[in-house]
């Protein structure tokens, strides 16, 4: 069982599992590469969510239904003290991911992708935004593209930003309103033909965002 | 169930679409039983926020009744009957809790185009493209409401479903507009656009204190109602110089607040309407901006120009030297609906607002492409159609 003072490292499994998988979705290429240290692409994204820090970290040790919704595509096991392993499965079901979080202390951890589609690591810290409205998340993610991918020409694949991305957005509309909003089944007149490709723009029209 | 769609620009078509399901805790379906008509869904119709997909349920100011609650609402019941919202909201982030409900941070699941176009994502908005979230709309039989207890609010029994059903839009936008003018009493107020928003803008900026108000447009019937209903003044801009006319009618100082209440599809008489519309057309500009460009002119300095008119894009010859010099105040936003609905329900209770003269057209749901031709074109007095669905 995890215990509740360490529970928040769901936290970095949420960003961990979004980015570990390295997303599959085409999208076009970024006019702006991202910023490169010592063969890292390196990026830095932060999203502000109007609550406490503390309520920000009892979040993740009160909702019972995140334990739920994680059991179906990763399992968390404590490895000693402040470290943990984390084991996923792609949600498309391909290739599964394996990391290992650190939590650095309190409101920072790292995460290490040690096992995955992208090499990847990132660290996550929680800081108070200023004139109360609440704590900022900011996350910094490291990623290399392999060879496979430099041959094919991705080497500038922004597809873990993206999903970084789209995680801290997730993870702040969970946290601030209890659901991550979902229009895709809507009813229309559309045919299941017409519905695939409005499908793909909502894709696009999803996928990353601000944060 | 039926439902009126989109079916590319500048067609529409009634159609059986799924019904809805309550998918997250928080949603409600709510029966229709009317809907309105909007200036905004011109735009969309039209193709001047392209982001509609052919299929897509228009419709977004609505009443109805509650048939089915997700197990997270706490303050509706099934059978209420309610009035919705256009602009969805989650109830939990720093935005509604500063009651800036259109801005919401987390109810457009959809945000990169808007986050490209303007920076920032706001709110969702029921039946309003794919830019706005790609919810369903309301003219159908059935709709999704998510975030129902902060979206959707009980009216009061004796109001007509036809009168209740413009707090969901056009009341909290015009009541919107007048609130922006920080009226302290005794001012003169113009406002551009005789359709529903800006009647309801003439209303409340009455109530907020306003001496004089002056409604400015060219089709003489709408002219006419708001003259006789509301007791304001009247210009048509299509035989009469409005800068002359107001200039004339505050002697020489100018209207202390001017609300926009006309949009990207502004008219006008004169060349730079053509070389607007040819712009346009070509979509080397997204938007008109006549009334915009006459509001700032006419304004008086230091005055308040209030904007509750929809634009998506850019325009040409923007008076901002006008605007800066004249030390204007320029203020406006989609409407903040959950803010100021319980409020507008009050006041019509007590007769204070009586907006169901606006329903000039009540027709059934299988009407509605008609019910859209009439509005645009302005036919037969149309100031706006209301769909009921439920027959
Ligand atoms: N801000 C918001 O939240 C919000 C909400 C609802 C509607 N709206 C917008 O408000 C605007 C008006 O909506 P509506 O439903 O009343 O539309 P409407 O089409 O019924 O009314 C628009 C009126 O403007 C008049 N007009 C056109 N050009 C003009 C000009 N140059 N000068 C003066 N009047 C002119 C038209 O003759 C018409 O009567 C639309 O742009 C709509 O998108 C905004
Ligand atoms: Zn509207
Ligand atoms: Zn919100």
């Amino acid at each position: 069982m995890v215990s509740k003072a360490t529970r928040w490292v769901l936290l970095g499994v949420g960003a961990a599992a979004a980015t570990g998988v390295g997303r599959t979705v085409a999208r076009r290429r970024r006019r702006h590469q991202p910023e490169r240290q010592d063969g890292w692409y390196v990026v830095r994204r932060g999203v502000t969510v109007d609550r406490p820090r503390d309520a920000v970290i009892g979040f993740w040790t009160d909702r019972e239904r995140l334990d739920r919704a994680l059991a179906e595509w990763a399992t968390l096991e404590r490895i000693d003290g402040d470290r943990w392993r984390c084991e996923g499965v792609a949600p498309d079901g391909g290739a599964g991911w394996r990391a290992e979080i650190t939590v650095e202390g309190p409101g920072v951890l790292r995460w290490r992708v040690t096992e995955g589609a992208v090499p990847q690591e990132g660290r996550l810290e929680l800081t108070d935004a200023p004139q109360g409205r609440g704590t900022e998340l900011r996350a910094e993610l490291r990623y290399r593209s392999g060879p496979v991918r430099r041959v094919f020409g991705l080497t500038a694949g922004d597809e873990p930003d993206l999903a970084l991305r789209d995680a801290l957005r997730r993870v702040k509309s969970l946290i601030e309103c209890g659901q991550v909003i979902e229009t895709r089944h809507d009813p229309s007149a559309r045919s299941p033909r017409q519905e695939r490709a409005t499908d793909k723009i909502r894709d696009k029209l999803t996928t990353g965002g601000r944060a | 169930m039926r439902a009126l769609c989109w079916e590319g620009v500048g067609k529409l078509a009634v159609r059986d679409v799924p019904e809805p399901r309550v998918r997250a805790a928080d949603d409600i379906i709510v029966r229709v039983r009317a809907s309105s008509v909007c200036g905004s869904d011109l735009h969309l119709i039209n193709g001047y926020l392209p982001a509609m997909r052919e299929g897509d349920v228009l419709g977004h100011e609505f009443m109805g009744e509650v048939v089915e609650t997700g197990p997270g609402v706490r303050r509706l019941r099934v059978g209420d009957r309610v009035v919705v919202g256009s602009v969805v909201a989650c109830g939990g982030c720093w935005y509604c809790r500063t009651e800036q409900y259109s801005l919401c941070d987390n109810s457009n699941p959809q945000p990169v185009f808007t986050e490209k176009l303007w920076g920032h994502s706001p709110a969702g908005i029921l039946g309003y493209s794919h830019a706005a979230g790609g919810y369903s709309g309301s003219h159908a039989e059935y709709v999704r409401v998510p975030f129902g207890d902060v979206g959707a609010f009980p009216v009061p029994d004796g109001v007509a479903d036809d009168a209740v059903v413009f707090a969901s839009d056009a009341m909290p936008t015009g009541w919107m507009a007048a609130d922006f003018c920080g009226l302290e009493g005794g001012e003169v107020v113009a406002v551009w656009g005789a359709g529903g928003v800006g009647q309801m803008a003439a209303r409340s900026a009455q109530i907020l204190g306003a001496e004089r108000v002056i409604v400015i447009d060219r089709l003489p019937e709408r002219l006419a109602t708001a003259a006789a209903r509301l007791g304001v003044e009247t210009i048509d801009y299509s035989r009469t110089d409005v800068l002359e006319a107001l200039r004339e009618m505050t002697a020489g100082r100018g209207p202390d607040a001017c609300i926009e209440a006309v949009g990207m599809e502004s008219h006008d008489v004169g060349p730079s309407y053509a070389y607007d519309r040819a712009k346009q057309a070509a979509r080397l500009q997204t938007d008109r901006l006549t009334s915009v460009r006459q509001a700032i002119m006419a304004c008086r300095k230091g005055g308040t120009v209030s904007i509750v008119g929809v634009y998506a894009g850019l325009v040409d010859k923007f008076p901002l030297g006008a605007a800066m010099n004249k030390a204007l105040v320029l203020r406006m936003g989609q409407m903040h609906a959950q803010r100021y609905i319980p409020m507008l329900l009050d006041r019509i209770a007590v007769g204070e607002i009586d907006p169901g003269y606006l329903a000039t057209h009540p027709l059934p749901l299988e009407e509605g492409v008609r019910g859209y031709e009439l509005f645009e074109k302005k036919r037969d007095g149309c100031l706006r159609s209301v769909l009921h669905p439920a027959g």
